[in-house]
């Protein structure tokens, strides 16, 4: 197992095929449906090192998911941020690169594009 | 496919282009050509094999020699080579060379590789980038036509771009994304086939180069075709200058000597003596 990664999308469709995806990356895959179910699971699971995250969803959305854990300092050791969402602008980049993403996938994706990805970061997987 | 238009196909693309299709290789004709056929109406690929063999030259040959050779690509593939150019050779090159810096991606497909290097420049020699000229060749007309637009779908500009940089220097229409004039104007691409004899002809007006970029390439060739690429390549580059090739090819050639310069765990390769 290459540790815990968590998805966070109210999409059931996406939860799963992003999941499946990591989980044959050897991921240890925790699921979420908004920013507020990922803010609770991430206290529960301080040692999540990747999120991917949606950014328009109900309740809390990515972008202020992103926002608050950037913004606490308990969490020593913060967890990687990969903004997976529709929000396909130049600006919306900026904006979440800006708020801390660690990169950006413009939907849809697929396994190539999420491992390059994780190249980029330096993160391990299964090859 | 049957066994006599298999043969002919192989050796065809043999002659043509360098390329080894090894004999337990068939799919890959029937997975790359098979676009073809459709396109032209043809039967089956038997069909297309006597069509070649009737006019070997002509457009259709063509078009099958793109087909085979064009081979999928990504923006900084594999990521070390472009540490190592903004590592060392860059460094190297601007302190030995008070010039201009001449670099060529070799086999450039639809330009990923030239393009990744034009923005390792530019982030490396933000004042100098005008004394870096790049040069992508390759053997596919259309592989070169794509790479010369500049232009790539919203999926080819995920696969290896940081988000940094497709933010810097790219343009987004919808889900198109262009380069920016000042990468695009680093980078001229043209057609060369490197197992021809005429390439260091060819390539004189662009180099002779400081660094080579051809990966992934030598793979494709046989043995024999392999020595002459490599020697072809010494032809066109300086003494000293620097090759980059895929992780698993160790350059020989018949009349050049390369040593390896170890960067990290992989290698870099640095002309010795030309041929």
């Amino acid at each position: 197992m290459f540790g815990k990664v968590m998805v966070v999308d109210d999409a059931r469709v996406v939860r799963v095929s992003l999941g499946r995806i990591m989980k044959s990356l050897d991921f240890e895959v925790l699921k979420c449906e908004d920013g507020q179910q990922a803010l609770d699971t991430l206290r529960e699971h301080p040692d999540v090192k990747l999120v991917m995250l949606d950014w328009n969803m109900p309740v809390m959305n990515g972008y202020d998911f992103l926002v608050s854990i950037r913004e606490m300092d308990e969490h020593k050791q913060q967890p990687m941020v990969i903004m997976v969402t529709t929000e396909a602008s130049i600006p919306s980049m900026m904006k979440a690169l800006a708020a801390g993403a660690d990169e950006y996938v413009m939907k849809p994706f697929d396994i190539e594009m999420i491992k390059s990805k994780l190249d980029l970061l330096g993160v391990a997987y299964q090859q | 496919m049957q066994e006599p238009q298999f043969e002919f196909m192989r050796e065809f693309l043999l002659q043509q282009s360098g390329l080894v299709v090894e004999e337990s290789k068939m799919y890959l004709l029937r997975t790359r050509l098979q676009l073809l056929v459709r396109e032209h109406g043809l039967a089956d690929l038997n069909a297309l094999a006597d069509k070649i063999k009737v006019q070997r030259n002509g457009e259709l040959a063509n078009q099958v020699v793109d087909a085979m050779t064009t081979n999928e690509t990504l923006f900084f593939r594999d990521q070390y080579p472009f540490d190592a150019l903004r590592d060392v050779m860059l460094p190297e090159c601007t302190a030995n060379n008070g010039s201009a810096i001449r670099i060529w991606s070799a086999a450039s497909s639809t330009g990923q590789e030239a393009y990744s290097i034009a923005m390792t420049v530019a982030e490396a020699l933000p004042g100098a980038a005008k004394r870096v000229h790049i040069v992508g060749t390759d053997i596919s007309e259309q592989a070169l036509q794509k790479a010369a637009s500049g232009k790539y779908s919203q999926i080819e500009v995920q696969r290896g771009m940081p988000a940094r940089l497709l933010i810097k220097y790219f343009e987004q229409d919808g889900n198109n994304w262009s380069l920016k004039p000042e990468i695009c104007n680093m980078v001229k691409f043209k057609g060369a086939n490197l197992v021809s004899p005429g390439l260091a002809a060819d390539m004189r007006a662009n180099g002779p180069f400081d660094i080579v970029f051809c990966r992934n390439v030598l793979i494709y060739f046989a043995v024999d075709a392999r020595l002459e690429v490599i020697d072809n390549l010494a032809r066109c580059m300086r003494e000293g200058g620097f090759l980059v090739t895929g992780a698993a090819e160790i350059p020989r050639g018949q009349h050049s000597e390369w040593k390896s310069v170890p960067v990290g765990n992989r290698n870099l390769w640095r002309l010795v003596k030309k041929p």
